[in-house]
């Protein structure tokens, strides 16, 4: 055969045109906040060295959280252990070889969310009442 | 060329030479086991630690020190640190096997995990059992 | 690092749009990747309207009509036209499934967007080379494995052994599980895929093979097995109704069994 001058093949495309459903949005989603709680342990642990450092550390890093931008942060950390929680447990119902017919597992993947939001706002609600 | 054999300026392997690669590692279900260990683990220590961190907010430092070293909270601090730990550290490791492909950036970036969780790790253990035993 | 946008080589851009039929009473647009190795160009989006009226009711007869009637350049793969030679799979409104089974009226689309099978080598317009795919399917050793001498007639098996058979036999090979895992996008080079897997427990809980424990040691590996993250792409992706998913959740479930 005569060397003909082959193209380099393309790649054809994947995440440009593939159509999301709500088990791979929950997936990466789960990825995510298990990404996000992975960094924000630093947050965790910043505040316990603190803590043991004394009250002047302690009392800098309490006036950090108690900030409007801490707040959020920890606001959005809860959400993110939660919500990783709730897919982790989505996960390990999955894992025993349960729930994974079309309807269930598409409705499993819609709770995770359904259910994170309202929890991570009762937490908080019940946090502050606490207080 | 249109046709359907194998793409051979890469390489002369053959398809199934390429797919078997290196062989099986002959490991994995041990993390995929710890990794599921510690994610059970993971919610009644998170759930706890949630609990310790909302009842622990506004108090004043010498409160919250009195409130973390008490037994039931310091043990229940440690062992929320070792599951949560080791669970994002397997966590991790599985993010960068995904997506890491350079070797060299492979290597770097599975050292880093680890030192990022051990280190983790080991400040929040110095601090829980500095805060329960220590003199201030 | 993982690519997630796409090489220089394999970015689109806008191509022809072919003209209407002549009595376009019924007309159905479709807007198809091309790709010719010959011409030197990246792929492109062809626009096509397809007379519904001279026309069979599925997505794989409107291929074969343009082919006919409007471009035989436009390339695909196709055979049996009726779901199980697994030859028509490709991307049809951003899910993967057989073209052959899928009908133009359940697209409910003005325009009927069809692309290769995701993140494949192109061959030429739709048709993707599989050589890996296939690799996979052959490295997990599908035929049975036995050291005991064969009976004198068949080896035997009751009918509750056989049924454990059922969601896995009936695999044919489409490739449209394993072309919707992100996983095996990012990693296809070391991880089997769905298909392969699902293949693989096949074997596994095949009462009359002998192998299993050899199986388990092919498939214990962290990127054979264990980049499946049930992401469940595969699952949803099947056009036989099949769940790899379930098999590959089985297999893991092996696999902690034989160690405790």
């Amino acid at each position: 055969m005569a060397q003909v001058k082959v193209p380099d093949r393309p790649l054809s495309p994947h995440l440009q045109i593939y159509r999301l459903s709500w088990t791979m949005v929950m997936s990466i989603v789960h990825r995510i906040t298990g990404a996000a709680n992975y960094f924000g342990a630093a947050l965790v642990a910043i505040w316990l060295v603190a803590m043991a450092s004394g009250p002047r550390a302690y009392d800098a890093v309490q006036w950090f959280f108690g900030s409007w931008l801490g707040l959020l942060i920890l606001f959005g950390y809860s959400w993110s252990l939660i919500h990783h929680m709730l897919g982790g447990v989505r996960h390990l119902v999955w894992d025993f070889g349960h729930g994974m017919e079309p309807g269930k597992r598409f409705a499993m993947a819609r709770y995770t969310l359904f259910a994170s939001v309202p929890l991570t706002i009762l937490i908080w609600i019940v946090g502050f009442t606490m207080i | 060329m249109a046709d359907n054999q194998a793409d051979t300026r890469v390489d002369r392997r053959t398809p199934l030479a390429r797919v078997k690669g290196l062989g099986a590692a002959g490991h994995g279900a041990e993390h995929w086991w710890i990794h599921r260990m510690t994610a059970v683990s993971n919610i009644p220590l998170i759930v706890a630690f949630i609990i310790i961190v909302a009842g622990l907010a506004f108090r004043p430092w010498e409160q919250a020190v009195a409130i973390v070293s008490r037994p039931l909270v310091a043990l229940l601090l440690i062992l929320a640190v070792i599951s949560v730990t080791n669970h994002m550290r397997l966590g991790m490791q599985i993010i960068i096997e995904d997506y890491v492909h350079d070797k060299g950036w492979k290597i770097a970036a599975v050292i880093a995990n680890n030192f990022y969780a051990v280190a983790i790790a080991v400040a929040c253990l110095w601090a829980i059992l500095k805060i329960s035993f220590g003199r201030f | 690092m993982a690519q997630f946008t796409l090489p220089k080589n394999s970015k689109m851009s806008e191509g022809r749009t072919w003209p209407r039929p002549a009595n376009g009473n019924r007309t159905q647009a479709f807007r198809i990747y091309r790709w010719n190795p010959d011409d030197g160009a990246t792929p492109r989006i062809d626009t096509y309207h397809v007379d519904r009226d001279d026309c069979g009711p599925m997505v794989l007869d409107a291929l074969i009509w343009i082919k006919n009637k409007v471009d035989p350049t436009l390339t695909f793969r196709r055979s049996c036209r009726e779901g199980i030679c697994g030859s028509c799979s490709m991307n049809i409104m951003g899910e993967n499934t057989l073209a052959c089974t899928l009908g133009m009226d359940d697209c409910r689309a003005e325009t009927i967007k069809i692309y290769p099978l995701p993140h494949m080598p192109v061959i030429k317009d739709l048709v993707p080379d599989l050589t890996g795919f296939f690799a996979a399917h052959s490295a997990i050793e599908p035929w049975l494995q036995t050291e005991t001498p064969a009976p004198e007639t068949e080896w035997q098996q009751t009918p509750q052994e056989r049924s454990k058979l059922d969601g896995l036999y009936e695999c044919i090979l489409c490739a449209c599980c394993t072309t919707s895992c992100p996983s095996y996008w990012w990693n296809g080079d070391r991880f089997l895929g769905p298909a392969a897997l699902l293949q693989a427990y096949r074997w596994l809980i095949d009462s009359r093979d002998e192998a299993t424990g050899e199986r388990l040691d092919a498939l214990h590996d962290p990127f054979r097995l264990y980049r499946c993250h049930t992401i469940m792409n595969c699952a949803n992706a099947c056009p036989k109704g099949l769940n790899p998913a379930k098999a590959i959740a089985e297999i893991k479930k092996m696999m902690i069994a034989r160690q405790v």
